[in-house]
């Protein structure tokens, strides 16, 4: 399922949790593992200076520079890599989502893997944080392939998850993301839960909801969970189907929580362009900052329905 | 005569040059040779006679030292107005004596000279508009550059970006494949967004061709698909041109003007190529200049137009605005106190203020005006190469004090800088000072407004 996994790295301890997922995944699917990192983040007009993510610093690149990170980066995981039997590391200079988003399209990646990349303890990103704090939502919106986020120990390995929650509101997008959950849920024969918000918020509708407006939503949504994803469920029955009323990102951190979810899988999509307000606005975001486990955002079709030769 | 391995009077035109002199970190190696460069008297007397003409000799010679220009100059402000940052000083002290010394100079003199030329003049020409005489001695500088150029005597950095265009006809190493692969990336990555997203490359006969800055294709393509977002939304027919997108010239900084040449004829060609009815440059200041009002010039065309008619962005965002192809949801005009950054390339040097102040009128309530603003305003202090020359990064960082000033004094927490190097500029003084600003191009701030039709939104 996976051949190629993109681990895009800050190359600080806000990374490290996504790291040891990273390695771990590398070395259970047998695949090639690219640990990449962009390094600094060039200016709009011609210049050889570049802020160093890491540091805040202005540098002037060159080779010698280049690989000075990579061999810095080599230190950082060097115990990861003892183990690793197939890894490639990179960096790059550029802003830092949109380098990944190349990275992940020229070698056409199976998944990204990465930190949140928004804490505060990380001097780039709050020196730098209208590039590099929305970085991981804008690799999010962009990617074609799953990007998988990880802020929090991961203490299972992933081979061995027994609980996919998959939260749908039934756009296009989320096809995609319930395509990619049931496959991976069937890869390593864990349990899939189909899992509905009803929005209930004021600013959803406008206007407070009464009991019945509201079940009769909860029974909508159950049906179109039945028409829209159960008919595409062939030979497997190890998934459960829930449906809450709420705020969505509260709703399905609460539902995550009690299921032990090993794994969230969502759909980002989000028109906003604005990054800041989409930060704030977005369910997926809000999931991502306080899941206790990591977090898949799937979007497109592209690496989620195709057919697995294992 | 001793010519360095890495600084010499050798024009940059293979990769194998170009890659040595990027190899040499910071210009180290190369400063070093510079000291030791052999000046060519003769050449440069033979080139003074020859170039040097009426206008330029007349300058140098009815220049009164009045001082009049001295206040109109950000270094001699930013600089507490020491006398030796006064244009008149100078052009004279340097152009003007290598006239009176028929260019029989050492290198200790040319690299006296190429850095007043690069670093305390950034052919901002706001000096001209203040001499009785109406010297300009940005346009003195922007000559002098070439002399330097011509000696061997120019900044690491600015070497190389000649190197670029000659090599590339682009700033940076982005070839013809780089660039339509960035084209179809951006509508695959879009598309879902914007259905029926086109980024048209070689379509003959269209409306317009849309040139660019080879930096947004490198590193910030969300510019080009911002612009290609615009376009579409306004139901415009446009296209890219595969060769010849690229509007910048760090040639024109380096004074190479052979390489200028090169570079502007490939968009030329374009044009003739396509037959578009015009072009839009993006959002791009010294491009504007080198591509649209310098450029017909190098290329030999006597009546000094472009072969179509070439607008700015600025100039299709008020068209736009005007004609109703773009319209602005009024609830989401911005609110705050905002300010305007007026490029000197294409504001003071191509007239272009009321597009600005139509744009503003549109998409801000509160739209407050540097002092001074329009052709009079400062430079950003990165203007003419400035921001990219290491070697003159505390100067530059001085001059940027009086940008940060006019900013201040406005109150605004917004500045819209539609110009790569005005953008850069007023990021850096904010890194440096900390006045708490932000900064923005227009293509973002229209996106966030602009209304949407209908018919362009996806389903769902």
């Amino acid at each position: 399922m996976f051949k190629k996994l993109l681990f895009a790295t800050t190359a600080s301890p806000v990374c490290d949790n996504a790291a040891k997922v990273a390695f771990d995944l590398e070395l259970k699917w047998d695949a090639e593992l690219i640990l990449f990192h962009v390094l600094g983040v060039p200016t709009r007009g011609y210049s050889p200076f570049i802020t160093d993510v890491r540091t805040g610093e202005t540098e002037q690149i060159d080779n010698d520079y280049v690989d000075w990170v990579r061999e810095e980066m080599k230190h950082t995981y060097a115990d990861l890599l003892k183990d690793s039997e197939n890894n490639r590391i990179e960096a790059v200079v550029g802003a830092p989502h949109r380098e990944i988003l190349r990275k992940a399209r020229t070698e056409n990646a199976d998944m990204i893997i990465m930190g949140s990349h928004t804490r505060e303890e990380d001097v780039g990103a709050s020196r730098y944080r209208q590039i590099v704090g929305s970085t991981m939502q804008k690799v999010a919106k962009g990617a074609r392939c799953p990007v998988v986020v990880i802020s929090r120990p991961c203490t299972t390995c992933w081979k061995l998850f027994s609980n996919i929650v998959v939260g749908t509101d039934f756009s296009k997008a989320a096809d995609s993301a319930f395509g990619w959950a049931y496959r991976l849920a069937k890869n390593v024969d864990a349990r899939l839960h189909l899992f509905h918000a009803v929005d209930i918020t004021k600013d959803a509708i406008g206007a407070d909801h009464g009991q019945v407006e509201i079940e009769t939503r909860l029974e909508e949504a159950r049906d179109k969970i039945e028409n829209h994803h159960l008919s595409k469920v062939t030979d497997y029955d190890n998934y459960t189907v829930e449906v809450w009323e709420g705020t969505p990102y509260v709703e399905i951190l609460k539902f995550a929580r009690e299921v032990q979810a090993d794994l969230i899988v969502m759909a980002h999509h989000t028109r906003e362009i604005d990054p800041e307000k989409a930060l704030l606005g977005s369910t997926v975001e809000q999931v991502v900052l306080r899941s206790a486990c990591p977090v898949a955002s799937v979007n497109r079709p592209d690496k989620a329905w195709e057919i697995d030769p294992d | 005569m001793p010519e360095g391995k890495l600084c010499n009077k050798q024009t940059v035109d293979t990769k194998e040059q170009l890659n040595a002199l990027l190899a040499d970190k910071s210009g180290k190696q190369y400063y070093q040779e510079l000291k030791a460069l052999d000046v060519d008297g003769d050449a440069l007397w033979a080139t003074l006679q020859k170039t040097c003409k009426s206008r330029l000799r007349t300058w140098l010679e009815i220049c009164a030292h009045c001082g009049m220009c001295a206040d109109s100059c950000y270094f001699y402000l930013a600089n507490n107005k020491d006398p030796k940052q006064v244009p008149s000083y100078k052009i004279q002290s340097t152009l003007g004596e290598l006239v009176k010394r028929k260019g029989q100079v050492d290198a200790a003199f040319m690299e006296h000279v190429m850095d007043v030329a690069w670093s305390q003049c950034s052919c901002c020409n706001r000096c001209g508009m203040y001499c009785p005489f109406g010297i300009d001695m940005g346009v003195m500088f922007g000559y002098l550059r070439g002399l330097c150029f011509s000696q061997g005597f120019v900044p690491w950095e600015l070497k190389i970006g000649s190197g670029m265009h000659r090599i590339y006809r682009a700033q940076m190493d982005v070839t013809t494949e780089d660039w339509v692969e960035t084209c179809e990336w951006m509508v695959e990555e879009y598309e879902d967004d914007w259905p029926k997203l086109e980024i048209p490359v070689d379509k003959p006969n269209a409306d317009f061709i849309y040139t660019v800055n080879a930096r947004e294709v490198k590193h910030y393509p969300e510019d080009l698909a911002e612009a290609a977002i615009l376009f579409h939304i306004a139901g415009e027919n446009w296209t890219v041109p595969s060769e010849g997108w690229e509007e910048t010239s760090l040639a024109m900084f380096a004074g190479d003007w052979a390489a200028c040449k090169m570079q502007v004829e490939s968009v030329y060609d374009a044009m003739d190529r396509l037959k578009p009815k015009r072009m839009v440059v993006t959002e791009c200041g010294h491009a504007y200049r080198a591509t649209v009002i310098e450029g017909p010039y190098w290329a030999g065309l006597k009546n000094g137009q472009t072969p179509v008619e070439s607008i700015h962005y600025v100039e299709w965002v008020a068209e736009a605005l005007r004609s109703g192809k773009l319209k602005i949801d009024p609830s989401k005009r911005i609110k705050e106190p905002v300010t305007y950054q007026d490029s000197c390339n294409y504001i003071r040097n191509a007239g272009l203020k009321e597009s600005a102040r139509e744009i503003m009128s549109h998409i801000a309530e509160d739209f407050i005006e540097m002092k001074p603003c329009k052709e009079h305003n400062f430079c950003c202090g990165g203007g003419g190469g400035l921001n990219g020359i290491g070697r003159y990064r505390e100067q530059r960082n001085i001059g940027l004090k009086v940008k940060r000033d006019q900013i201040l004094a406005t109150g605004a927490k917004l500045v819209v800088a539609p110009c790569h190097n005005c953008w850069d500029a007023i990021r850096d003084l904010e890194e440096i000072f900390h006045i708490g600003i932000r900064w923005s191009f227009l293509k973002p701030l229209l996106l966030k407004m602009v209304e949407v039709p209908e018919h362009l939104k996806p389903e769902e």
